[in-house]
């Protein structure tokens, strides 16, 4: 308890990672609702490991002399997201391109890009003679060392991305429902794809950055299939997949921090719980609702 | 006579240059109810998804004009498979798609969301009472009764559903029927349906189109269905 109120208190050492991480919680399921619904989930599997191999090849690029940007920890971090977000957009093109065209199998090609992106991110790594270490530690996220200046870019970002998911939530869920239907209201289906893309690409890319591969998919798939046995339209689908997110984040900080275990890794436990218990408070809510209704039932 | 709505003229129709109709050459004129027919494949969606826009006219000439000289306000009624279940919306949600048109920024902070309307449009297909169960736990005649609330629900001037009637039990289907002879009169809608088979909705066309071997015909409906067109047409027999 006295931990619990110690990491409450404003003046807690780690606040930035705190607030950050809750952030993100809330933020990603927002996004992430739509991999679901549009059966994109493996996206999330592949993008972040693109995101990763992006992050790895521009440092491996300053390794080998390209320093465009070297020198301080915040160019170096610039660094990062050019080569996050470049890799990430580009693979969103690539995928979106051939989802529009409709051929050949989608997984496979999730799946190449993933042990494509994969492989590649260990290759960038070992061909990358300085800063290794330094390195591995942004592929895995280290939000507990989060800096003021990146607590605050991040926190205006993912704002900026919660309110435009919210505000063009219709166009958002009519272009993904029923395409055709988009089209004879008028709707421009190629404008609000790439929109929800770009979102996609942000989320990811500063995602990964900020918490790891790991961490973004277990924040952009878990809550939103915690959430999806309970909502009822898509705005309590959004809502209640944010919190379930937020409490991800929370737990699994409160968890971390007390036993000294990795934030990510314990944050995705904690989702994959709610997931669980969703789970299960559902199936036990439809065998009460059946045995109502058999007792309901006239007697014949 | 009037303006026709719709004109295709000597009009080449398909997908990624490939010709699925050609030769395709009729008018729709205003409040008619038009019945696409043909088997399978034989090319009825390629001319419903060009009539609504979606896919462009390869060849020929292909205009359209609604009441304002501009393109008309299209309700679509798609097949009701096409729609992905995992999505967790009520009936009410789904008929609020047709009040999508416009991208309404102050009405939207305001909260106003054309409730009025949708409810209107519920009502009007007998399915007041499904407005808040999930879309997804619908039955097939009771899912085709929302659809036709959200086509109602863009205000349309040409009502086009593909397949209606399919899957669905002959009292639903009759009931149905009924249901888009009365829209037809009362709200003077032009209707284009798409059907692979006639029994049932005969009596309510005025104008069939018929697809087949990658040719289109139209007439009035008791041109084209006396048997000895039909077979001059299509050697096939009723």
């Amino acid at each position: 308890m006295s931990q619990l109120l110690e990491i409450l208190k404003p003046g807690f050492l780690l606040h930035h990672a705190l607030y950050g991480s809750a952030v993100m919680g809330f933020v990603c399921p927002l996004v992430g609702v739509y991999f679901l619904l549009r059966r994109l989930v493996f996206w999330g599997v592949a993008l972040p490991q693109v995101s990763a191999a992006g992050i790895a090849c521009a440092f491996m690029l300053q390794g080998l002399g390209w320093s465009m940007l070297a020198g301080a920890e915040t160019q170096e971090k610039h660094l990062a997201i050019i080569g996050s977000v470049v890799f990430t957009g580009l693979s969103i093109l690539f995928l979106a391109v051939m989802e529009r065209r409709g051929k050949g199998v989608s997984e496979g090609r999730i799946g190449a890009l993933y042990a494509l992106a994969w492989a590649a991110s260990i290759l960038f790594v070992a061909w990358n003679a300085a800063g290794e270490t330094e390195m591995l530690g942004l592929l895995k996220g280290e939000i507990v060392a989060i800096s003021e200046n990146d607590f605050h870019a991040m926190l205006d970002i993912f704002g900026l991305i919660a309110v435009v998911m919210f505000f063009f939530q219709r166009e958002f869920l009519l272009v993904s429902y029923d395409r055709d239907m988009a089209v004879t209201l008028g709707r421009s289906v190629l404008v609000w794809d790439v929109l929800l893309y770009l979102i996609v690409g942000l989320t990811v890319s500063l995602g990964v950055m900020t918490v790891g591969p790991l961490v973004i998919f277990g924040f952009l798939v878990v809550p939103p299939m915690a959430a999806l046995p309970w909502a009822r339209g898509m705005m309590s689908f959004s809502i209640i997949a944010s919190l379930c997110g937020g409490a991800s984040a929370l737990g699994g900080f409160y968890v971390s921090y007390t036993k000294d275990l990795p934030l990510g890794p314990v944050a995705v436990c904690v989702a994959c719980g709610f997931l669980a218990l969703s789970w299960l408070a559902r199936a036990a809510w439809s065998r009460l609702k059946g045995r109502r209704a058999h007792t309901a039932l006239p007697a014949v | 006579m009037k303006e026709p709505l719709i004109k295709f003229k000597h009009a080449c129709l398909g997908y990624g240059g490939n010709p699925v109709l050609t030769g395709v050459d009729f008018e729709i004129q205003p409040q008619s109810f038009v019945g696409i027919l043909g088997h399978n494949g034989s090319g009825k969606t390629t001319l419903l998804k060009t009539l609504l826009g979606l896919i462009p006219c390869m060849k020929g000439q292909f205009t359209s004009h609604g009441a304002n000289l501009g393109l008309p306000r299209y309700g679509y009624v798609p097949q009701k498979e096409r729609l992905d279940p995992i999505y967790p919306l009520s009936a009410h949600d789904v008929v609020a798609m047709g009040t999508y048109r416009k991208l309404e920024f102050f009405p939207r902070l305001r909260g106003k969301d054309g409730r009025g309307l949708i409810e209107h449009c519920l009502a009007a297909c007998g399915a007041s009472h499904l407005g808040q169960k999930a879309y997804s736990d619908l039955s097939g005649g009771q899912k085709q009764r929302v659809l036709i609330a959200r086509a109602l629900a863009t205000e349309p001037e040409i009502l086009a559903l593909d397949e209606p009637l399919a899957g669905i039990d002959i009292t639903t289907q009759k009931a149905l029927l009924k249901l888009l002879k009365q829209f037809k009169e009362q709200r003077h809608l032009t209707i284009l349906m798409v059907s692979h088979r006639i029994q049932a909705e005969k009596g309510l066309f005025t104008h069939i189109v018929w697809c087949d071997e990658g040719q289109v015909v139209m007439g009035p409906v008791d041109e084209m269905l006396s048997h000895g067109r039909l077979s001059e047409i299509f050697k096939a027999e009723l």
